[in-house]
């Protein structure tokens, strides 16, 4: 297996050297079919170095890279001399020494401290070919030190299969962490988290804008389940529905025109779309029954949501135009919070069996319905990664609550969330 | 003369003795008299409560009709996933509606409320179900709809956190809270 790997590796470059169109063939659903041996070296000063600069840039790239199941990091200890020479042009670097550890991919880099200003230089090499496959220069303060780590790491997924990855982006969640619970923000992998909220009421289920850096969410601050949208940057926050009864479960079109969300003001709950204004454009359901949780299809032409009107909760799917109303899934007596991909090619969703959640995965023409997540406590309102890769969901186990990261086949979990924080309804925002 | 003399003294004597005698009794009788006094006053404080109560009678009863409901009003359990009213429920609910037909001024905020287990969003909407099915039951029993208000919690306020039949039995319920 050792010597099929670098041609494996070889064969896939060519690729990316021959066309675009041809690039994205590393499927990350399939990990450890494919998994290049890669080599992340340590950043070196290019000139006066910072203390814990480089193990901070370690620790976030090798996070995104473990994650994104693509690679196999060789072992930093088994690293030769070469490691420790700056040299980041082709003809600086003792690729041999790299071959000699297995290593198909090399990442090397070095940062510059300057006042507060702080450059990273990085770059990607193919080992076997000794080419350069991505090179980058960062610019930034001090604290982007864990920013250029997640964009890089998106860079070389972007120059291995043809997509970028999803790890400069932002989490969106609720934490009861001061006993009430309020909207949080933070990176993917769980560091700089932000209160964005202190309604000191019940705040719940965000959603982030497609097109703008803003989240809607609902809020009882002024004593009933209004929906509120919250400008990020500016902090300007106004209620964007009020009508009597719920205001829940607001999702963006993909587009960023319209919103999905729940509305009992009819003393029934039921699926409407809203303009971003708040006016009512359309009524999409009209049964007696408990219709929630809309969550768009990536083309906005259908939605999925809950729906009791056959007995237990079930997922069903609306077109918006017709409304035409189809059933999804038939298994399992409580099916909940259905999250349609990105890619559209799969709806994620959560099963409640013997006391627990689980996550499934089903094709939205309700073929391949699939258990991604088992065992103890309950996973829930699982929300994929902009580019379909990932997903990222609630966790409950004896009551404390935590935010989990996960592969799209459910392998690869990981915690992500600060030990404690008693953490929920995760939603994952577009490109940052 | 000198018989009329003493007849008269002793008369006068015996006059005297029989005041002084007089006057002893009183003494005695004067204590009794302050007790029976302090006794009255005691009786009093209570009377002219009383005459106060009949003055403002209806606005106190009215008062105490709405006490009685806001220190009455019980709430009402439901079964998993289930919005129906049980005859338990509907008992209660008959009770609740006389304490708040005694009260036509009192408004009601009713709360519909889940157990933890099930979806958030579904359970937002099975709560307000929850509060709805009891709204209209009141009105079926003569309480007047604009006197009643709703909300749900969904699952987000149990009356008790623990994840026990028991405590679950207990958050799925609607409760009746008197508006200020």
């Amino acid at each position: 297996m050792r010597y099929f790997k670098p041609f494996i590796f070889s064969i896939i470059m060519l690729c990316l050297l021959s066309s675009v169109a041809s690039a994205a063939r590393i499927e990350i659903s399939a990990p450890g079919e494919q998994t290049i041996p890669l080599a992340a070296t340590h950043l070196l000063p290019m000139g006066a170095g910072y203390p814990g600069l480089a193990e901070e840039f370690q620790q976030a790239l090798q996070g995104d890279l473990e994650l994104a199941g693509l690679f196999d990091l060789v072992d930093p200890d088994a690293f030769l001399s070469d490691a420790d020479k700056l040299g980041l042009r082709r003809n600086e670097i003792d690729f041999y020494q790299w071959r000699m550890l297995g290593a198909d991919a090399l990442i090397k880099g070095g940062y510059k401290v300057d006042g507060g200003k702080l450059t990273i230089e990085l770059r990607l090499f193919d080992v076997i070919t000794q080419r350069l496959l991505t090179g980058r220069r960062y610019v930034g303060k001090l604290t982007d030190v864990r920013n250029i780590a997640h964009k890089f790491a998106d860079q070389i997924l972007k120059s291995l299969t043809g997509e970028k990855g999803p790890f400069a982006t932002k989490i969106a969640y609720i934490s009861k962490r001061t006993g009430r619970k309020e909207l949080y923000l933070m990176d993917v992998d769980g560091h700089n988290s932000m209160q964005m909220t202190s309604h000191r009421s019940i705040v719940l289920n965000p959603d982030f804008s497609p097109t703008r850096k803003e989240f809607i969410f609902t809020s009882y601050r002024n004593g009933n389940p209004d929906l509120f949208r919250k400008e990020i940057y500016t902090g300007r926050e106004s209620r964007l529905s009020l009508k009597p009864g719920l205001n829940i479960g607001g999702r963006y079109s993909p587009d960023g025109r319209e919103i999905a969300l729940t509305l009992s003001k009819d003393k029934n709950s039921e699926i409407y779309l809203l303009g971003t204004d708040g006016t009512i454009h359309r009524r999409l359901t009209n049964h007696y029954g408990i219709d929630v949780d809309p969550s768009w299809s990536p083309k906005g032409n259908e939605i999925a949501f809950v729906s009791d009107r056959r007995g237990n909760p079930n997922i069903f799917i609306v077109d918006i135009f017709t409304l035409d109303v189809t059933r999804l899934t038939h298994a399992g007596k409580y099916n909940a919070t259905p999250a349609w991909s990105p890619k559209g090619d799969r709806i994620a969703y959560s099963r409640l069996e013997e006391g627990n959640f689980n996550i499934f995965t089903i094709n939205p023409d309700g073929s391949d319905d699939r258990q991604i997540t088992f065992g103890k406590g309950s996973k829930e309102h699982p929300r994929w990664s902009p580019d379909g890769r990932f997903l990222i969901y609630s966790y409950d186990l004896h009551k404390k609550k935590s935010i989990w990261i996960m592969r799209a086949d459910g392998t690869g979990r990981k915690k992500i969330s600060a030990p404690g924080s008693n953490d929920s309804h995760p939603a994952w925002s577009g490109s940052w | 003369m000198k018989k009329t003399t003493i007849t008269v003294m002793v008369m006068l004597f015996a006059m005297s003795l029989l005041v002084s005698g007089c006057a002893k009794t009183p003494a005695k009788d004067e204590g009794l008299t302050e007790e029976t006094t302090k006794v009255e006053l005691k009786q009093q404080q209570p009377a002219v409560v009383v005459e106060k109560d009949v003055k403002d009678d209806a606005a106190a009863l009215a008062r105490a009709a709405e006490l009685a409901a806001a220190n009455g009003l019980v709430r009402i359990q439901f079964d998993f996933d289930q919005y129906v009213l049980t005859d338990v429920a509907k008992a209660v609910l008959v009770v609740n509606g006389e304490l708040l037909t005694a009260a036509p001024a009192v408004k009601i905020l009713i709360e519909g409320h889940c157990d933890e287990r099930g979806s958030d969003e579904y359970n937002l909407a099975l709560g307000e179900k929850r509060a709805l099915a009891a709204k209209s039951y009141l009105v079926s029993l003569g309480v007047g709809a604009d006197r009643m208000s709703v909300i749900s919690y969904g699952e987000e306020m149990p009356i008790d956190p623990a994840s026990t039949k028991a405590a679950w039995a207990q958050n799925r319920r609607a409760n009746f809270k008197v508006k200020r």
